[in-house]
């Protein structure tokens, strides 16, 4: 026993003695049997130390519930509720059905599923250069800081750049007009602007998941390489049999990170390059709230939109995790 | 062990309450001797309403000597957003700057009726339609909005037309386009509908030489039949402009403001309808054509028995928050804002053609002077009269129209469905 008596703290002794730890933890349990009949001595400390755990993931447990769930519900609780005239007054599932009518609602829960399908080649062009820069190709070190320069450019200045090289009498068209080809008109047509917008969206990102290739290379192991040179492999069949199936965990995070960015980052160049037009074509469920938010003063139909966003958002994420937590189980 | 578990969720929890402590906010006793006014607006951050904003001080501040007044500047861009969060939360400024129609009637719950406030102004001022609802009045207007047809005289003169007589009917309107495209290469209109803006300028740009004076008067009223000839004549229009090539190129992505007014002053097109205050105006177009050179001509007669005339309505105007602790000092200060002096130095500086109608506009060219002396004949514009989700609706419609995807008679009921609504 190395409590030193009944008034003793529970501290654990001089630290010198670390090493009896375990032994003494018994100790110390041991030790807090006899104290139980005079228990009325120790009420304070029992309740303290039950109490403690609770008290210490307050603090988190505050912030996720005051500053989270709580405008969550709040958001959930007003999309409820009517506009304008009927601010505050229930309304039911009216802003719900208002939704499932609106044409340009549904025009932006259609480009989500156009986002998701352009996923694939949003990470495959940065993996590609990624690649090339890993493989040395001549000129390697200039591609590295090239290709990352966008990544430091807000969406409204590159947005802004594009808009003058896509003007329907911008360089771009005048450079089409001089190989032969007709003008295009990249925002204004609504076929073409929603690819030309998530265009310039990949140009300017994909710097960022361009170094996540690069660091998953890092850990590459070599002689994989180098045994699939002396085999005889082709460049095509190096990355699909070697590169592809050591990097998988970092394309799976850049398959996480990039689908993010493409749902909650496109709002800026939308603004600056489309406006969500046109005829609506580029509209995104963001786009829609804030529309219909700011310009059409209805909060209460954009707090309906926020949640349906908000649960399409969680189910990918699900979705993803799953995929995420598969894929590590398999490692 | 106990006591160091409780020592340091003692230390978290009152980190925590100090960290809650210090984020709640201090307030000041209210009802001191010092009072506040703090008006939200997107123009006041501006240099050329400094002047305007200056004057309206000092004219508010001879009244109310101990009362001060602060004016935040919103980005445009986000103005509504921010004053949508404001009236959610039921506080906010005193006193803020609206745009003219649907914004301002959308938000009127949020307002104080300001008529027996500015009685005396209601004769001296002109453009207060565009800022009531259901015969209350909730802002005082600043400037006048409206959508003259400008063009470049540079231009009549090269194609050999006669600049001082501009074209009276639509047929004559279009042969002069045709000769102007031959001489000049330059289109015939400026269009900008790239947020589908450009409908609304067409729509009451040319609205009053197509619609008869009671077929105009009762879409104003709100009796708006959009199945009647003249109404499916001014979307037919809209359409055969773009279909025989009428527009700039890449109308649906030229952005409204920015693009659309470079493609005027550059001279790649003849005519623009175009603005009366803020921006896109004739003050704002003399950095390429000198003011001698720019004409405002009426709507062009479509159909017989149109009387055209100039659409206008109230620009911007301040409004009082029905929040406010002092309504009277909000509407007074309103009133500074629109006084004749303020209005001079707005119009002086900014080229605004201001809501005071007895500033003197003879010095400042032919335009403004043309434009000034239609304001007595002219009429609300046709499109202030919509919702904004009409609008909203009509812009992306306009683009379909434009690209062929849809027919004049399809958006038509679309729009009358939308305008049912409200």
């Amino acid at each position: 026993m190395r409590i030193a008596g009944p008034s003793s703290s529970a501290r654990p002794a001089d630290p010198g003695r670390a090493g009896e730890a375990g032994v003494k933890r018994r100790d110390v349990r041991a030790a807090t049997r006899p104290f139980t009949r005079k228990a009325r001595r120790f009420p304070r400390q029992a309740r303290a130390e039950r109490l403690a755990p609770y008290v210490l993931v307050a603090p988190a447990v505050l912030i996720i519930a005051a500053l989270r769930l709580w405008p969550l519900a709040l958001g959930v609780n007003f999309s409820f509720t009517g506009d304008g005239e009927l601010n505050g007054t229930p309304v039911g599932p009216a802003n719900y059905l208002e939704l499932a009518g609106d044409p340009l609602f549904h025009i932006s829960l259609r480009n989500v599923g156009l986002l998701v399908l352009l996923l694939p080649l949003a990470v495959a062009i940065p993996g590609l250069l990624a690649t090339f820069i890993y493989l040395r190709v001549p000129g390697h070190r200039v591609y590295r800081s090239v290709y990352f320069f966008p990544a430091v450019l807000s969406p409204v200045i590159v947005g802004a750049i594009f808009n003058l090289m896509l003007g329907y009498d911008g360089p771009l068209n005048s450079l089409l007009g001089a190989i032969g080809a007709g003008p295009v008109d990249w925002l204004g047509d609504p076929g073409i602007a929603m690819f030309t917008v998530v265009g310039v969206h990949v140009w300017a990102t994909f710097g960022m998941a361009l170094v996540v290739f690069l660091a998953g290379f890092s850990t590459l192991d070599s002689s994989l390489l180098d045994a699939a040179r002396v085999d005889g492999a082709s460049l095509r069949q190096t990355i699909w049999h070697v590169i592809i199936p050591s990097l998988t965990r970092t394309i799976q995070f850049v398959f996480v990170t990039t689908m993010i960015g493409m749902l909650t980052s496109m709002f800026g160049l939308l603004f600056v390059m489309t406006s969500g037009g046109p005829e609506g074509a580029t509209y995104l469920p963001e786009y829609y709230i804030w529309h219909q938010q700011g310009q059409m003063n209805r909060p209460a139909l954009a707090s309906a939109a926020s949640t349906v966003l908000f649960v399409v958002m969680l189910v990918v994420g699900l979705l993803q995790i799953t995929l995420l937590r598969r894929a590590g189980r398999q490692d | 062990m106990k006591q160091r578990a409780l020592w340091s969720a003692l230390v978290v929890a009152a980190l925590a309450v100090a960290g809650c402590g210090s984020a709640t906010r201090t307030e000041s006793p209210s009802g001191g001797a010092q009072q506040k006014l703090v008006v939200w607006d997107w123009k006041s951050g501006e240099p050329v309403a400094a002047a305007y904003i200056e004057q309206a001080k000092a004219d508010f501040a001879k009244r109310h000597p101990g009362v001060t007044v602060e004016f935040v500047a919103q980005p445009f861009d986000q103005y509504y957003t921010l004053l949508g969060t404001a009236i959610q939360a039921g506080k906010g400024p005193d006193v803020m700057l609206f745009n003219g129609g649907g914004q301002i009637r959308d938000r009127a719950d949020a307002l104080l009726p300001l008529d027996q406030y500015v009685a005396e102004d209601r004769s001296r001022l002109a453009g207060w339609d565009a800022f009531s609802k259901d015969g209350k009045v909730y802002a005082a207007p600043v400037t006048l909005q409206g959508h003259p047809i400008y063009y470049n005289k540079a231009l009549y003169e090269q194609a050999g037309l006669d600049p001082a007589a501009p074209p009276k009917t639509w047929s004559e309107f279009v042969s002069g386009c045709a000769a102007i495209k031959k001489a000049t290469g330059a289109t015939c209109f400026a269009l900008g509908n790239k947020e589908g803006f450009g409908i609304q300028f067409f729509l009451s740009g040319l609205g009053s030489g197509v619609l008869t004076p009671q077929e105009y008067d009762d879409w104003i009223a709100g009796k708006r039949d959009w199945t009647s000839p003249g109404v499916k004549r001014i979307f037919e229009l809209w359409k055969d402009a773009g279909d025989k090539g009428l527009n700039n190129d890449g109308a649906n992505s030229t952005a409204m403001f920015s693009d659309v007014f470079r493609v005027f002053q550059t001279g790649k097109a003849a005519h623009i309808i175009g603005l009366m205050s803020d921006i896109g105006h004739w003050n704002d177009f003399k950095e390429f054509l000198p003011p001698d050179k720019i004409g405002v001509m009426q709507a062009p007669v479509v159909t017989d028995g149109a009387a055209p005339s100039l659409p206008y309505d109230g620009g911007i105007g301040y409004a009082v928050a029905k929040w406010t602790k002092a309504p009277y000092l909000a509407a007074d200060l309103v009133r500074s804002l629109t006084s004749t002096d303020a209005l001079t130095a707005f119009y002086g500086k900014a080229g605004a053609i201001a809501s005071d109608t007895t500033i003197d506009v003879s010095q400042a060219g032919p335009a403004v002077a043309t434009i000034a002396s239609e304001i007595k004949t002219g009429k609300p514009a046709l499109h202030v009269a919509l919702s904004s989700k009409t609008l909203d609706v009509m812009g992306r419609l306009s683009q379909q129209l434009l690209s062929g995807s849809t027919t004049v008679d399809k958006a038509l009921e679309q729009l009358a469905a939308s305008d049912r609504k409200g």
